[in-house]
């Protein structure tokens, strides 16, 4: 991976190293080539001049046995020819020695000069052709030509003999210098030979250190990588660089295939990477960032800033055939080359968690804060209270909940359930506002706006209502939260202040079975909501409760509900702002009464206020508005069955929803509420004067009681 | 900071675009640099334009949401009549693609707002020096 300057030089040296030995082979092979060539003619020149050694004896030899055959008178014509072969040969021989060059040319010419000396003798001897021989009766005797013959012969034999010496030496020193020319060759040879062996040796060294160099910067570079490789095995983050055509690299880490569930990022365009897993205007602003991040303006910092991918919700497959989402968190940081941006690399992280947390923890702070809230608002209300509202609205939500998980098929089914739901949500946000705990009634009031929602659909299936008992849940666990931390409010304030006159009781035995006088409780909340409304609609009035300590335990929540109730509804409806009220010649403040009796038959509660009073047209308009009558029955209403209709589900005056009424859900939870207990509800009204409802109830039965 | 460019340069003069009113007088005050000078504040794009025509200022900062011409407008119109004008986008959008978009048609910098004295002064830094 890192080759560095060093190294590059040594595989340099090396190299020119090998070269030069290879070169010098070859020198040693063709020098060699050449001595061996001249060794080889050497020798050969050595062997004429061997032979050549001979022919002066033989030469003076053959001549002595040609002339003892004419003494003898014997046949000459063999040794004679034999003789001229000698002469023959020599000549051949010698001249093929003269024609060589490199011969001891001194020593050459002068065993040339004594040849050539031999000429004159020997040409007469060699030439002769006739009879040497005169034959008689009488025996043979030389002829006059063989007499001569002799005589040249003899010659000849003489010159030979005394030549014979010199010519043997001259060609004697011609072999020893022959030799020597070829020794002292062959040992060049030898030495030349020796050299190229060593440079062989050096080559095989050289060539050995050479691989040994390569397999150790081989080894060097399948351990990097093999490095690079178990870092991009491991490493958490996707890693890849992009090129200047925004394609992935050829390497990448194994935790993109996690991430993007495939293979194939070699070449990758970084736009096909997100394609069908963000929006088109993401997916966009994305290949915008990126081919910013080449241009000149592109601060790292700044491009940090604006990166658009830094959470990025993305669907990811979940490695079970479904989708989910996920948050990816893309850096991307350029790598500089010497001509500008090279490469940008890219890491991706799943942040999901993080995200999820962050959020949790949002969600954490945001429920501090109301509690908060929440807990200042409970120091400014009677604990009491509280506890009991808790305790009510906790069974008015498991009756919600209960309304909820009730099958349901039809349309009309779905109707009514929603309606049930109206009816309890109202309830308990007349309460909750009653004691000023907002953060509950305005989450039971956005309830309501849900169901509300839900009233509007012409359809309804099972799963309209998901979304409402998650909500329901959320309101549930707040009741939760508030419930404990009255309970840490309440050793708080014992632990500290136990000599509070506003707290003559400890909150702690709110939940508990000794419930202090419930009627008392119910007149404190009573009036506490009456002040409430009456601030709220600037309405000033007075309540005056009697006989409340009379209700029945078993008809406390009953009674109390429907008074809250009567309560809104006389405060919204009943009660006119005091300008109106002073233009009617009536007390400026007005007056509500309720009041509770045991009688013999059974309990009477009687809820009255001096306010505008109810109008049977008003009633019926609002009925046909509302599409619970058509126009014909609402003609034909008279004014006692046009009155009733304040019992009907989902009637209401208001057009306008507010905290306190207008939902269309109020009396018919106090009727539902009072036929439950086998009770009845009367109302009687005068325009202008009064509402008084009359509420009977039957005695309480002991098991009603129980 | 001031350490960081030569005292004996021309001052740099920057040109102040914004709807807010508070804003541009924030900027405006928000200068520790001896040798910028605000040359002009405008609360559109026209206005920008007109005012770059008129003064060719340095630098420029941008808010992005204005009325008649927005920001990223703006911009790309004030990169083609000043080329070498550069644009410190000020803006509270957190929204990343705008600021890509910005980015893309000429922007040089970029700073959210809610922004410090310290942020402003790093930022046109960063673009001036």
């Amino acid at each position: 991976m890192q080759s560095s300057g060093a190294d590059r030089i040594r595989r340099l040296l090396t190299a020119g190293a090998g070269a030069l030995l290879a070169a010098l082979m070859a020198l040693v092979l063709i020098v060699g080539f050449r001595l061996a060539t001249r060794i080889r003619a050497n020798v050969a020149l050595l062997q004429r001049a061997s032979l050549l050694e001979a022919y002066p004896s033989e030469v003076s030899q053959q001549l002595t046995a040609l002339r003892e055959r004419l003494g003898t008178l014997e046949y000459t014509g063999g040794v004679h020819q034999e003789l001229a072969d000698s002469v023959a040969k020599f000549d051949r021989n010698l001249a093929a020695l003269e024609r060589r060059p490199g011969v001891d040319p001194a020593v050459l010419r002068a065993a040339g000069r004594l040849w050539r000396a031999y000429t004159p003798v020997l040409a007469p001897v060699l030439s002769y052709s006739g009879e040497p021989y005169s034959d008689t009766d009488f025996g043979s005797s030389l002829s006059v030509s063989g007499k001569i013959f002799y005589t040249q012969v003899r010659r000849a034999e003489l010159f030979a003999q005394s030549s014979a010496p010199a010519l043997h030496r001259r060609l004697a020193a011609l072999s020893t210098a022959l030799q020597k020319r070829t020794s002292r060759a062959a040992s060049r040879l030898r030495l030349l030979l020796s050299a190229g062996v060593l440079a062989v040796l050096l080559l095989g060294a050289a060539a050995a250190y050479l691989q040994l160099a390569r397999s150790r910067g081989e080894r060097a570079a399948r351990a990097a990588e093999e490095q690079t490789r178990d870092i991009l095995h491991t490493v958490r983050e996707g890693l890849f660089l992009l090129d200047a055509d925004y394609r992935i690299g050829a390497v990448w880490s194994q935790a993109l295939s996690h991430l993007f569930g495939r293979e194939d990022f070699a070449g990758l365009p970084f736009e096909e990477l997100l394609r069908d897993k963000v929006s088109p205007a993401t997916l966009a602003t994305a290949t915008k960032y990126i081919k910013l991040l080449w241009g000149e303006r592109a601060h790292e910092n700044l491009m940090k800033s604006i990166n658009p991918l830094g959470q990025l919700e993305v669907m990811l497959d979940n490695g079970r055939g479904g989708k989910e989402t996920h948050y990816l968190q893309f850096n991307f940081h350029r790598v500089l080359g010497p001509k500008g941006v090279k490469h940008v690399l890219c890491t991706v992280a799943d942040i999901t968690s993080n995200v999820m947390l962050a959020r949790e923890l949002n969600e954490a702070q945001e429920s501090a804060h109301s509690q908060i809230d929440m807990m200042v608002s409970m120091l400014h209300s009677d604990p009491l209270q509280v506890g009991g509202f808790l305790d009510t609205a906790s069974a008015g939500l498991k009756h919600v909940n209960a309304i909820l998980k009730e099958p349901a098929r039809s349309h009309a089914e779905f109707s009514r359930k929603l309606t049930g739901l109206s009816r309890e949500l109202h309830s308990i946000k007349g309460e909750a506002s009653a004691l000023n705990l907002m953060s509950i009634a305005q989450r039971v009031h956005h309830l309501e706006d849900m169901v509300e929602e839900l009233k509007g659909k012409s359809e309804l299936t099972g799963n309209d209502f998901l979304p409402l008992v998650l909500k329901l849940d959320e309101l549930l666990a707040h009741l939760r939260a508030v419930r404990e931390m009255i309970l840490r409010l309440g050793t708080l304030k014992d632990g500290t202040s136990p000599s509070d006159g506003t707290l003559s009781t400890p909150i702690l035995r709110l939940t508990g079975a000794e419930r202090p006088n419930g009627a008392d409780e119910l007149a404190t909340t009573l009036q506490g909501l009456a002040r409430k409304l009456a601030e709220d609609h600037g309405k000033p009035f007075t309540l005056s409760l009697e006989g409340l300590e009379a209700v029945p335990t078993a008809y406390l929540p009953t009674v109390k509900d429907c008074l809250i109730q009567m309560l809104r509804n006389a405060a919204v409806h009943g009660i006119e702002p005091d300008a109106v009220r002073r233009a009617g010649s009536k007390t400026a403040t007005g007056q509500v009464r309720a009041q509770f009796r045991r009688l013999e038959s059974g309990c009477e509660l009687v809820f009255e206020d001096d306010g505008a009073g109810l109008s049977p047209e008003a009633l019926k308009e609002a009925a046909v508005r509302k599409q619970l009558l058509t126009e014909e029955q609402a003609a034909e209403l008279d004014n006692r069955s046009a009155l009733a209709l304040i019992f009907k589900p989902g009637f209401s005056t208001r057009a306008e929803v507010s905290m306190d009424a207008g939902r269309g859900a109020g009396m018919d939870v106090v009727a539902k509420a009072v036929y439950a207990l086998g009770g009845r509800i009367g109302v009687s009204t005068h325009p202008g004067r009064f509402t008084r409802f009359k509420i009977a109830l039957p005695a309480p039965s002991q098991t009603a009681v129980a | 900071m001031s350490s960081g460019y030569p005292l004996d340069r021309r001052p740099v003069k920057l040109l102040i675009v914004d709807d807010s009113n508070i804003v541009r007088r924030r900027i405006e005050r928000s200068q520790q640099f001896d040798d910028l000078q605000v040359v002009g504040t405008a609360a559109n794009g026209f206005e920008a334009l007109e005012l770059a025509r008129r003064t060719d200022p340095d630098l420029v900062t941008m808010d992005l949401t204005m009325p008649q011409m927005d920001g990223i407008e703006c911009i790309t119109q004030l990169v083609k009549l000043k080329p070498a004008v550069r644009i410190l986008v000020i803006s509270a959008l957190a929204d990343k693609a705008t600021a890509v978009e910005a980015m893309e048609r000429g922007a040089n910098g970029f700073l959210n707002k809610p922004f410090s004295d310290r942020q402003l002064n790093e930022a046109i830094a960063e673009l001036m020096y």
